[in-house]
């Protein structure tokens, strides 16, 4: 470890993408069909390092003693680039606020040396969950590296997308390691500016550029929320610094996340500004994940290329929010209240998001929902505020990477294959002629709905666990009545706190009532239909598409056929599969699988997904791993860790929704009526409701779109007519004054003379009257 | 001190130059033949030398002579440019007066066109005709040959 520092090692992970997107960009043009090898090389760089820093901290942090709740010891290892900004006493702190807490101050100051110094050091950080996300950031970006080259072979555009793949990869990576909220905040911004470029990646199609501005002014809600919580954050805590710093005067500046402030019961402030921050940062975080209120933008933005779909708009950057609230959980802890609300968020975005998905017939928005709804089950899953809570969010976060990447990379081979057509009413009985898709689809959908030897069974077990140990806490040790009496509440201002700061003012809003045993229970039932609902919907997409009767659309083409977005014709061979037909089923036999470099990162995907799953169940390495990351020894957190256990009561419930979900999508979808209209006349009115999408979309149309949309045509007929007739007019005053001397401009030899003349004696009689004696 | 600087030569030369300068300009601006207006242009020229070389005298400065001489070098220089212009505006259009050239006008106002000029009288005037008579004169060779013209 000493011979090869990781910190530095750790800067490797974002400058290697980065490198690769600039000279994607500068010679793009230059390398054509190869453009692909810049940012791959970059990508597959970061990616070894990525898994290497991995290694260390797993090293670091040591193997797991016993099942035990014992506390571990915090990892992290921080390096600072530089400085970003840095002022010696540049702000005094607000009485009363603990960035005005002397206890690290020991002698009375004078008042010039009272004021604090303010800093923004551009600092990575390596920690457990940093290192979980940058390998599945890297490890994932990839495999869809390697299929783009495959999906998006002859397209236009094809440099461009890999320079901005490199460059979201950049961005994730920074916004994963970044020591300090101000760089979270850009780099939350960069990843948004990524993805709203792959949204609108074929911009000329109208469809994807209404959806990229759609994705980009919404995420810009949360984004708004995350700016106030990070300048909320500075008054609080007097710095925007994760990790501990020491000031010039040799001070140390306990960071909001670093050793000191964690090791402080009563660190963290309840109350108002607690829980403001808190709901900001939900806020954020449901901008970004896709949460209930927030979530609109994320189906449409499946008009992207599907490779972009699966890295950005499934496996990583969405995940951003649960990262932020998992980074962010001792901030959490105090405010059961807000923790109940991610929850809530959580727990209903699952539901709802699971029932538009059982009614969809876009293979794609099916995997958009279900996305989203299992992003939900994350945020359901942090809100518990537990440790078990956060951990089982991240191995979900780690689960889903995998299976959804799979799941979004199988709907592009099928789309692709189809000839553009994503619809699941217009293909059918796919699994005969693209066996490899079909089979990874099934692995994918088996882990998706929660199948259990599959990799979802167990991270959603956890969650289901998580939930469960809330909703009747007296089953599982009370740990729950432990945290809801609440020790951790500030405690250390207790003296010097004035109204706003202090407990005195915890639950102002009423919202801590949201954190009782019937909430929570609620909730429980709500994921176990919703996972029954998953399974539902994920078996109904895969019974449409890959059983029946073998049905393909006009315009696919055997051997790879091409989206409609312009793919070059020149490569039909490289889907390498017998051209000829040796069956007696003339259709059946006729291979449209996707080219090598498409099914291989399937393949590779489809192993993961089966036993990752359960080869961290079983060791408990993750939860162990995840442990040593400093925001989850807070105090808070760290106190409500349980026993590793499998819980087997919860493992049956699952599975039996699991179960009764895939047997409803086999009565109505499987074989021959894989198309028919069973689930249309089940549902009945409700049908039209789910497939309307509970009318978010109009609902947010009437109520925001629309008198936008009307304050705008008033202020550009304001600009046309007040402010441009304003400027017209002054415009004009010069015109007519020339009009009226123009006129004397009549091309005349003796008028000019005249005028000369009379000019001249003008001058003469002028100086004739100065000079008088 | 020279008798001739004396102040009543000084002003009948000054008048002589004043008077010169005048009759250029009004004809400046009230000729429009071309060619008349260079000439009062060279005569306002003049005008102006005349005072000049009365005011050197009266000062006894040799300066206002050179100046002079100078000016006469450029007159003619300004003359022989002058009349080309002249002469091509002539080529050009046939005439030499000056409102045929009104382009540099603004677009929107209207040429300035002349008073209505007497029409041409178009009947050839009849010239008296001599009634031939006598006897032709016999040709006289040396008289062929010493004609001045042809």
């Amino acid at each position: 470890m000493q011979e090869l520092s990781p910190t530095s090692l750790l800067v490797l992970v974002p400058l290697l993408p980065l490198l690769g997107a600039i000279l994607t960009v500068a010679l793009g043009r230059r390398l054509g069909s190869k453009a692909h090898l810049p940012a791959m090389a970059g990508i597959a760089g970061a990616a070894a390092v990525a898994v290497t820093l991995l290694v260390a901290t797993a090293r670091d942090v040591g193997p797991a003693r016993g099942h035990g709740a014992e506390p571990v010891r915090p990892v992290e290892m921080i390096s600072t680039l530089w400085q970003w900004a840095s002022f010696d006493k540049a702000y005094a702190a607000p009485p009363g606020s603990p960035a005005a807490d002397l206890r690290l101050e020991s002698q009375p100051l004078s008042r010039d040396a009272a004021l604090r110094p303010f800093s923004i050091p551009v600092a990575l950080r390596l920690d457990p969950l940093t290192a979980t996300m940058l390998t599945i950031i890297t490890c994932v970006g990839l495999l869809v590296a390697i299929y783009s080259t495959g999906y998006m072979h002859g397209d236009p555009g094809y440099p461009r997308f890999f320079a901005l793949v490199a460059m979201f990869v950049f961005s994730m990576s920074m916004l994963v390691a970044a020591s300090n909220f101000l760089l979270v905040y850009v780099f939350w911004e960069a990843v948004g500016a990524c993805s709203y470029l792959l949204i609108g990646f074929w911009f000329t199609k109208p469809e994807a550029a209404r959806a990229a501005k759609k994705a980009f002014l919404v995420n810009r809600v949360g984004d708004f929320g995350l700016a106030i919580a990070v300048f909320l954050l500075w008054m609080t805590y007097g710095t925007l610094d994760f990790h501990d710093t020491i000031s010039s005067q040799g001070v140390i500046m306990p960071g909001i996340l670093g050793q000191t402030r964690l090791a402080d019961a009563g660190g963290y402030v309840g109350g108002i500004v607690g829980t403001a921050i808190c709901l900001l940062l939900l806020l954020a975080a449901c901008g970004k994940s896709a949460q209930l209120p927030l979530h609109v933008w994320l189906p449409d933005a499946m008009e992207g290329p599907t490779p972009a779909s699966a890295l950005i708009h499934a496996a990583t950057m969405v995940t951003a929010g649960i990262y932020l609230i998992a980074r962010s959980s001792p901030l959490f802890m105090p405010c059961p209240g807000a923790l109940a609300l991610v929850s809530i968020v959580g727990g209903t975005t699952a539901l709802v998001a699971a029932l538009i998905g059982t009614v969809q017939n876009d293979l794609k928005r099916v995997l958009a929902y279900s996305t989203i709804s299992q992003l939900g089950y994350m945020f359901a899953s942090l809100g518990t505020g537990t440790l078990l809570g956060f951990t089982a969010a991240i191995f979900h976060l780690l689960t889903h990477a995998c299976f959804k990447a799979l799941l979004f990379l199988g709907a592009g081979s099928v789309m692709h294959a189809m000839g553009g057509v994503i619809d699941m009413r217009r293909f059918g009985g796919l699994r005969r002629v693209m066996p490899i898709t079909a089979a990874t689809f099934l692995v994918g959908s088996a882990a998706l709905a929660g199948v259990a030897p599959f990799a979802g069974f167990f991270s959603k077990d956890e969650i289901l666990a998580a939930l469960h140990a809330k909703g009747w806490a007296t089953a599982h040790g009370g740990h729950h009545a432990a945290v809801d009496a609440s020790p951790f509440r500030p405690a250390s201002f207790a003296g010097e706190a004035s109204a706003t700061w202090g407990p005195t003012a915890a639950d102002p809003v009423g919202l801590d009532a949201l954190d009782s045993p019937a909430t929570w229970q609620i909730l429980f039932w709500m994921a176990l239909v919703t996972a029954g609902l998953t399974a539902f919907y994920t078996f109904r997409a895969v019974f449409m598409t890959f059983t029946g009767p073998t049905r393909v659309p006009e315009g696919a083409h055997p051997h790879g056929g091409h989206d409609t977005h312009g793919h070059a014709h020149d490569s039909h061979d490289h889907g390498s599969h017998g051209h000829h037909a040796h069956g007696h089923e003339p259709q059946g036999h006729v291979s449209y699988e996707s080219p090598p470099a498409m099914t291989f990162p399937l393949m590779v995907l489809a192993v993961p997904s089966a036993l990752i799953g359960w080869l961290l169940f079983s060791t408990n390495w993750l939860g162990h791993f995840l442990s040593a990351t400093p925001s989850f020894t807070a105090t808070a957190v760290a106190s409500t860790a349980t026993p590793h256990a499998f819980h087997m009561d919860l493992a049956v419930q699952g599975t039996i929704a699991a179960a009764i979900g895939i047997v409803v999508a086999a009565i109505g979808h499987l074989g021959r009526r894989s198309d028919g209209p069973q689930l249309e006349r089940f549902l009945g009115p409700l049908g039209g409701l789910f497939a309307n999408k509970f009318f978010f979309d109009q609902i947010y149309a009437a109520l925001v779109v629309r008198p936008l949309e009307g304050l705008a045509m008033l202020a550009a007929l304001f600009d046309r007519y007040v402010i441009d007739g304003v400027v017209d007019t002054i415009a004009r005053i010069p015109l007519a004054l020339g009009g009226i001397i123009r006129r004397s401009q009549s091309g005349l030899l003796q008028r000019y003379a005249l005028a000369g003349v009379l000019g001249v004696l003008a001058i003469v009689v002028l100086l004739a009257w100065q000079l008088r004696p | 001190m020279n008798p001739s600087a004396s102040l009543p030569l000084l002003q009948n030369a000054l008048t002589v130059g004043a008077i010169l300068f005048s009759l250029g300009l009004v004809g400046i601006l009230a000729r429009r033949n071309l060619i008349v207006m260079f000439l009062a242009a060279e005569m306002m020229l003049q005008g102006i030398s005349v005072s000049l070389v009365a005011w050197s005298r009266y000062h006894g400065d040799w300066g206002g002579h050179v100046l002079v001489i100078f000016v006469l070098t450029v007159a003619a220089c300004e003359a022989a440019v002058a009349l080309v212009f002249v002469l091509q505006a002539f080529s050009r259009t046939g005439r030499l007066d000056a409102a045929a050239w009104q382009s540099l006008r603004e677009a929107n106002v209207p040429r300035t066109v002349d008073h209505e000029l007497p029409p041409i009288d178009t009947v050839p005037p009849r010239f008296p005709t001599l009634t031939p008579a006598g006897v032709l004169p016999p040709e006289d060779e040396d008289a062929r040959l010493e004609r001045d013209h042809v």
